[in-house]
Formats: C-alpha cells, structure tokens, sequence
C-alpha cells in the first residue's frame, strides 16, 4: 500500500503542475484537503504559473516546413559535392564523403595565408585514404578492470588487452572484445556476454555496450568529430609532422558535474585526456591512438592502441556470438526483472532494499531492484548474507544519470566493504534499479 | 497544440526523411517557444530553421542522443540569447504583430510577452531557464535535467525557487503584468 504523502512530497509532486492540469494525482488531492499550508501553496503557485503562461499561441508559418526541407537538402547535397562521382553508388563511402565535406568548411583550419594547416591536411589524408577500406582490425590495450564495463579505465589499473573488429559494407558489423568481455553487433543487433556473472544483454544496432569504444569503430566520424572541437574551441589541437612522423593530438577537459568526484578520473570521457592520433605518412591512413589523463602525479596514459590491420578477411564466425542456455539476462530496457507494487522514494531507499533482499537471501525480492533475469551465483555466493552496518547520502557525479548511495557493508566472509553503489531510474518506468557498484 | 512526446521522436534523425518527421512533430512547439523568448515570430522561425539545419549538420556527433526534444530546445533556446545580445531584441519598443488578421490582439501579445520577458529577466538566469521550459515548452523535470546538465531534483529546486521569487515580485507590484 502506498504511504500517505507527507507536506515534502506534497510539495514535490506539485512542483511544476500546470493549474490547467483536469485531475491532480489522489495522493496529492487527498493531502490537500487536509492541509490548508499545502493548499495555499497550490494555489499560489498556480496563480503565478498561469501569470507566466502566454495568451498567444504561436504557430510556424505554411512556407515553414518547406524552406527547412529545402535548406537541409542544401546541406545534403553541399556534403556530398566533394565526394568522388563513383562513390556515390557505394553508401559506405558516404561517412568518409561527409567527413572529407566537415574538412574542407572548417575555416579555422585555414591559415591567414588561406593555405591548409598540417592538422587540416593531414585529417582530410585520412579521410580521403577511408573511403576505400573494408574493414579494420585494432589492436590495444587499455588500464581498466577484466571484465568490468568497457568504459572503466583507470590510471592505477594494469593494462588489459583489447581487440575491436570492424567490416564496412551494405551490413555493417562489429566486434570489441576483452579479457571476460565482448560485445558483437551482427548488423541487425547487438549483444553482450560477461564471462564471470554468466550473463549477457541484448540491443539494438546502437546500443551502448562499448561505450567510449564505439567511435574508434567509426574512424571517419572521430576525425569529423575531431574538426568540429578544434574549431568549436572544445578541444586544443596540436600538430607534429616531419617527414617521417604525422601525429594530431587532441586536448579535452573532464565533462560532467565534479561538485563529487566519485567519477573523475574513472572515464575517458570523465578526465582532463589527450588523445593522440598516429598517421601513416605514405597511405594517410589512421595507424595509432593513444590516450593519456592527467591525475595528481602526472600524465598517465590509460590506453594505446597501436595495431591497425587494414582490409584483412573476416569471418562470418567473427560476428556471431555464442551464449550459453543458462547466462542470465538483463532486461533490454534497463528496468527491473520483476513487477511489484512496492516504490521508492529515492536511490538510497531502493538500495537499502536491495542489500536487505540480499542479506536475507531472498533472491526474488531483489530482482525488483535488478535489472536481470535472475541473481547470478556470483551475486548470490558474494553478498548472500550481507549484513548493512551504513548507508550514506546520495550524490550524483561526472556524466553519469543516476545517482551514488555510499554504504558500508559487512560481508558474509566478514569482511568490511566500503563502496558507493550505483542506482538509477532512467528507465521507461522509471523504477529504481542497481547499477552497478558491488 | 499538442506536443510531441519524446517517444514519438525517437533517437536522433540521420536521413533526410527522418529530419522531414521531425519537423513534423516539433516544428510548432519550437518556433512557439522561440516566438515566447524573442518576442518575434519572423526571428523565431529563422532560429529555428538554423536549429534543424545545425541537427542535421550534427546528426553524426548526436546519433547517440536519445532525449531529442530536450537537446532541441536547448539548442534554441541557446540561438534565441545568442540573438538577443547581438540585437538587443529585449530593449525594442515597437511591437511587431503576430497575425495581421488581427493587429490589436497581437500588439496586446506582444506586450504581454515583453513583460513576462521582463518578469523573467529579475531572477537568476538558471531558474527562469527552468520555468521556461517548464511553462512555455512543456519540459518534464527529466527532460529538463537534460536540457540543463543537472540532476531532476535540482532542476526542480530552481523551478520552485523561481517561482517564489515571481510571486513575491508580483505581490509587490514589482513585476505585475
């Protein structure tokens, strides 16, 4: 059963109601037939929201629609003028036609002599050299944990070992494998298998299962990229090119919200980096990338990726991924596993819920939290027991959209945890589930 | 009119064709919101034709976006300050009609616009960003999480903040309409 609301969560569900709404949610009516402070501040709020709502509607004009279509064909077709004529019947020249297009508009390339920079021309090689390879094989190593997500990297980790493939062609496909984890998208799909939980996700063509990896499967739209933050000011730029070196590299700031900083350092993405590109001087083909962070003690380079096999035959096997019949799955759409009735007033209720199901063992309770179809052996050998000795304040950090909940665990080896837990309800039903972070 | 729903829109367009549904579904809602910021229907539409043009330019770096109404009006929103402080649209006097079936009821828009401009201008510039997406496009909290780059509960906390230092602005009279 639902609890009544209290005046805070009166106020919550009220924020931003428009007056014009026809039936306010029951709780919300219930509270404000019994409490005439709450009542006052609908009504005030109400009165000033319809203040600030305009008389007048607007609308676009008849012509509108028309001259928009018209100016993005413009567009269209201004990125494929620079195209070879013989491209245009091969699509998977397109990317490379729309790259080499970015670079010939990008203004600040230019030097006061109206002369192309070395950044300019060198990226435009690579572009250009693009359009005629059929697949790409990459090899690297990157400082992060085997088997945790792609995107985990850190400068006091190891480095472990990556691979990506990647075939052009009418079916796009993909391969990025590591040490107890790999991801394939087989043209029409794409699926995730983790070694050491036994378990594995589906998605579409563009789910997010590789994370800051999947630009380096697109080589033509990290040097489309590139230009754009060069000229934006995103990112600085430096050229080093002799006869025998071609190198850009590429300087960003950390994104995301640091107030906490849980996440920094924890993501490319998340971290003051450079990432250095490394041309072949004689085909202008992409031929290295290393990427550093800079932390307390330095500079730090967390992944390097120095072989780029061009055009070598893939097999079809490549891209086919074998589950085993009794991995566990997680839900597509990151909501949890099962339905219940039972709601959360916030991320450190849920993950107090959580450690509670799995302190008393009780599997299906926690897979109301759990975005999975049933409790690894993993989970259930680790925390089945677990006792709760703190739960912190939430806070969230960087990029990431849902929140942190600190706690202090006692675990079932005796043992003392301390970590933060990672919750979120972005989901389609917005229900709370655990994301990480045990 | 009735507003698209992030669930109609989809991921971010990247054919022409697509770009040519999503100006269906949000071409009104978009150039109305821009119209509210600028007092100007004819800058409004120019806004938000440069808005498409620009998603469409950035469909690539954007593929991954999935919160497309949230970015979009961001990005006009992000056009229509841009314009004001090149132009000093706000400082105009002259209102210029939105329909000319009916000049008076435009002019009496026009104004009332310029004022709620005004309004909005006397609290800090996060919390109306809020209320505005909040009361003139009709952003929910998490989709204006997106627009802004905060969490849901502090965007709420800046609507609910602005909309008492409103109140107590139109209480005194120092911003009555």
């Amino acid at each position: 059963m639902k609890k009544e609301l209290d005046c805070r969560d009166a106020m919550d569900a009220m924020t931003g109601l428009s007056p014009n709404t026809g039936t306010l949610p029951s709780g919300l009516q219930r509270h404000l037939s019994k409490c005439a402070s709450c009542r006052d501040e609908w009504e005030a709020q109400s009165e000033v929201m319809a203040v600030l709502t305009p008389h007048q509607s607007v609308a676009a004009s008849d012509s509108f629609q028309e001259r928009v279509m018209k100016a993005i064909i413009q567009e269209r077709i201004s990125e494929n003028r620079i195209a070879p004529p013989q491209a245009r019947r091969w699509l998977r020249w397109v990317p490379a036609a729309i790259a080499a297009a970015a670079l010939l508009l990008a203004i600040p390339f230019f030097t006061a002599t109206r002369q192309p920079s070395p950044g300019a021309s060198l990226l435009a090689q690579s572009a250009s050299a693009f359009s005629k390879v059929q697949s790409v094989h990459i090899q690297g190593r990157i400082r992060t944990v085997p088997g945790d997500n792609f995107e985990l990297i850190g400068a006091e980790y190891d480095f472990v070992p990556i691979e990506l493939w990647r075939q052009y062609g009418e079916t796009a496909r993909w391969r990025v494998q590591k040490p107890g984890r790999v991801a394939v998208m087989d043209g029409k799909s794409a699926t995730l298998y983790i070694e050491h939980t036994n378990t594995a996700a589906a998605g579409g063509p563009s789910a997010g299962f590789v994370d800051w990896l999947k630009p380096l499967l697109d080589p033509q739209g990290i040097l489309q990229r590139e230009i754009r933050a060069a000229n934006s000011g995103e990112a600085q730029i430096q050229i080093n090119q002799t006869a025998a070196v071609k190198a850009v590299s590429m300087k960003r700031h950390a994104k995301g919200d640091f107030t906490n900083a849980w996440t920094f350092n924890k993501s490319i993405q998340e971290a003051d980096h450079t990432c250095t590109y490394r041309f072949d001087p004689a085909s202008g083909l992409l031929a290295g990338l290393a990427v550093s962070i800079q932390t307390a003690a330095g500079e730090v380079t967390v992944a390097e990726f120095d072989r780029f096999l061009y055009n070598e035959p893939m097999p079809d096997s490549l891209f086919a991924l074998q589950i085993p019949e009794n991995a566990i799955w997680s839900k597509n759409d990151g909501g949890p596993a099962r339905e219940a009735s039972i709601t959360f007033s916030g991320p450190k209720e849920a993950a107090a819920y959580f450690f509670d199901a799995l302190g008393r063992k009780d599997w299906d309770a926690a897979l109301v939290v759990y975005p999975h179809t049933a409790a690894s052996e993993v989970l259930k050998r680790a925390y089945g027991g677990v006792e709760v000795i703190r739960l912190g304040e939430p806070f969230q950090s960087g990029l990431y959209r849902g929140w942190f909940v600190p706690y202090e665990l006692r675990m079932p080896n005796g043992r003392i945890k301390k970590w933060n837990i990672a919750v979120r309800n972005d989901n389609p039903q917005h229900r709370w589930v655990m994301d990480g972070g045990f | 009119m009735v507003a698209a729903t992030s669930e109609a829109i989809g991921s971010w367009p990247q054919t022409v064709e697509e770009f040519g549904r999503l100006l269906e579904l949000t071409q009104h809602e978009l150039v109305q919101f821009a119209a509210w910021q600028l007092g100007n229907p004819l800058d409004a539409e120019d806004v938000v034709q440069d808005v498409y043009v620009q998603a469409f330019r950035e469909r690539l770096d954007r593929r991954h976006i999935t919160e497309v109404r949230a970015y979009l009006y961001r990005m006009v929103r992000n056009r229509c300050i841009d314009l004001l402080r090149t132009h000093s649209r706000m400082a105009r006097a002259a209102p210029e009609p939105a329909s000319p079936d009916d000049p008076f009821r435009a002019a009496q828009a026009f104004e009332q616009n310029r004022r709620l401009r005004g309004l909005m201008g006397r609290i800090p510039g996060n919390e109306a960003e809020v209320i505005q997406y909040r009361v003139w496009a009709g952003l929910s909290f998490s989709e204006i999480a997106v627009a802004v780059g905060a969490s849901v509960p502090t965007v709420k906390s800046r609507f609910r903040y602005g909309i008492e230092k409103l109140r107590r602005l139109l209480r005194t009279g120092g911003g009555s309409l």
